[in-house]
């Protein structure tokens, strides 16, 4: 049944062309250069530190590493992250 | 996502938290629909965020909920300053008198000036703006509206076509249009008119007093054309003589025509310079030298920047030389008579008045001699002969009978 469901939303991403983080629950990132992160679609904050923010998503982990990190806003699927990051990782479940 | 007007009407607070737990705490927030921002991490179980006021004390049972401390670091938005105002109440007050103060200035008339009268003394038309409360130190927010107060001055000054009535702040600004009066002509006292040419009249139009000529009667200087005296012998009585008398007026004129004349026209080559302006200096620029035409029109055009009422005093200026040339004419007898008639006539009217027309032209005379026309025109004009002549009070109606 969740293959089936999976299946469907890749179809629909592909054929209505729309986009694939409406359609497929992942995260959607808009980085300004280093200095400004806004990630959308995520569940929830599994660590923070200056160093390091690991988000919980869907299907996995998204790992954010840099130094002086700030959470300059945070909402229940969004997040607006500052300060100078150095990479982005993204974890998949296992 | 942040509403930093918000943050700030409804206080927000800098917390720290201590705890192992942090980041459960931060999710279990969220959850609960707080609003936190600005989440930091100091060292290892040290964290830090901002809040609001209102959602702290939610925060509290999720503080017991994850094993977590916190602490009030700082506090800031209105809330906070509503407390610190009602600390410093002197304070307070003196801000407060001095916003009021201050609007309470600004709605004062503190200036009003008059523009535009010429003939109506300034002091009469803040008279009559005092009346309808238009006066230094009076409250703005009491005047009418300017429309109203405009119609209102106007009616209190008999002489002023229209009144504008502009408030600028603290300065009121009356504008004033002045009727323009016709000028009211002295009565006259009783008067004859009588004729201050010899003339045949031509006509007669009689407004006021007793015509005392006929047309095609020939009248001599002085002779009374309308007389100011009327009525019967018994009962005489004194006006004022009006009236058009026309009458036809003889007129010789003499005039000499050359008959070679020298004309000059301009030949169509011209030559420019440009000048440097400072001021009421003018320096040339170019061309370094240039050679006046013997003959020449000079015209200029000045390039000057100028802003409403200030020019500035830096310009340029081009001098443009038109060269003219003489040429010698000789005119027929035919074409010098020609012109002869035309000095003629307007030397005519000219002695004979504005509204005088030529009725007849005869040339009495030609005469050719030494390259000149000499004409005698005769004319005949129409015009206007009436002139005045005041009338002295008649004694007394007794003695009247006795004197004639």
């Amino acid at each position: 049944m969740k293959r089936w469901s999976r299946r469907l939303r890749h179809l629909a991403a592909g054929v209505l062309d729309l986009p694939q983080d409406v359609v497929l629950e992942v995260p959607r990132i808009t980085m300004i250069g280093h200095l400004q992160m806004y990630i959308e679609n995520h569940r929830g904050v599994l660590h923070f530190s200056d160093k390091e923010l690991r988000l919980l998503l869907t299907n996995g982990q998204l790992l954010v590493t840099g130094e002086q990190l700030v959470i300059r806003a945070i909402l229940p699927e969004e997040v607006l992250l500052e300060g100078r990051i150095a990479s982005v990782t993204f974890l998949e479940k296992t | 996502m942040r509403n930093a007007i918000r943050e700030w009407v409804e206080g927000h607070i800098t917390v720290t938290v201590r705890g192992k737990r942090f980041e459960r705490l931060i999710n279990l927030a969220l959850r609960e629909g707080l609003h936190i921002w600005n989440i930091k991490r100091i060292s290892g179980e040290h964290g830090q965020m901002d809040m609001l006021i209102r959602d702290y004390f939610r925060l509290r049972p999720l503080l017991r909920e994850t094993g977590c401390r916190c602490h009030v670091l700082r506090r800031d938005g209105l809330p906070f300053w509503l407390i610190r105002m009602r600390l410093r109440f002197g304070f307070t007050i003196g801000v407060v008198l001095f916003i009021i103060g201050l609007y309470m200035l600004s709605g004062v008339v503190w200036n009003v000036e008059i523009v535009g009268n010429h003939r109506i003394p300034t002091e009469e038309v803040s008279r009559a703006a005092e009346k309808f409360g238009i006066k230094v130190g009076a409250w703005k927010f009491k005047l009418k509206e300017p429309l109203v107060l405009q119609q209102e001055i106007q009616g209190v000054l008999p002489d002023v076509s229209r009144v504008g009535v502009d408030i600028e702040g603290t300065r009121v600004v009356i504008e004033v249009v002045e009727k323009e009066k016709p000028e009211v002509k002295p009565e006259a006292g009783p008067r004859n008119l009588i004729a201050k040419k010899k003339a045949v009249i031509h006509s007669v139009l009689p407004e006021a007093g007793k015509s005392m000529v006929k047309v095609n009667q020939y009248v001599d200087k002085g002779q009374v054309l309308i007389s100011g005296l009327i009525g019967s012998e018994t009962s005489q009585q004194l006006v004022s003589a009006k009236g058009k008398v026309e009458g036809e007026v003889w007129y010789v004129s003499n005039v000499s025509v050359p008959l070679a004349q020298t004309v000059y026209e301009l030949t169509g080559d011209k030559q420019d310079a440009y000048y440097l302006t400072v001021g009421q200096y003018a320096l040339r620029l170019w061309p370094l030298r240039q050679d006046p035409y013997e003959r020449y029109e000079q015209s200029e055009q000045r390039y000057q920047f100028s802003y409403d009422r200030f020019t500035f005093p830096i310009g340029f200026k081009r001098q443009i030389q038109q060269k003219a040339a003489g040429i010698t004419r000789t005119l027929s007898e035919a074409e010098a008579i020609e012109a002869a008639k035309r000095f003629a006539r307007n030397d005519v009217l000219k002695r004979a008045g504005a509204d005088a027309t030529i009725k007849d032209e005869k040339v009495l005379h030609v005469k050719r001699e030494n390259g000149k026309v000499y004409l005698s025109i005769h004319y005949s004009v129409i015009e206007d002969i009436t002139a005045e002549q005041p009338l002295v009070a008649l004694p007394p109606a007794p003695l009247n009978e006795t004197d004639q």
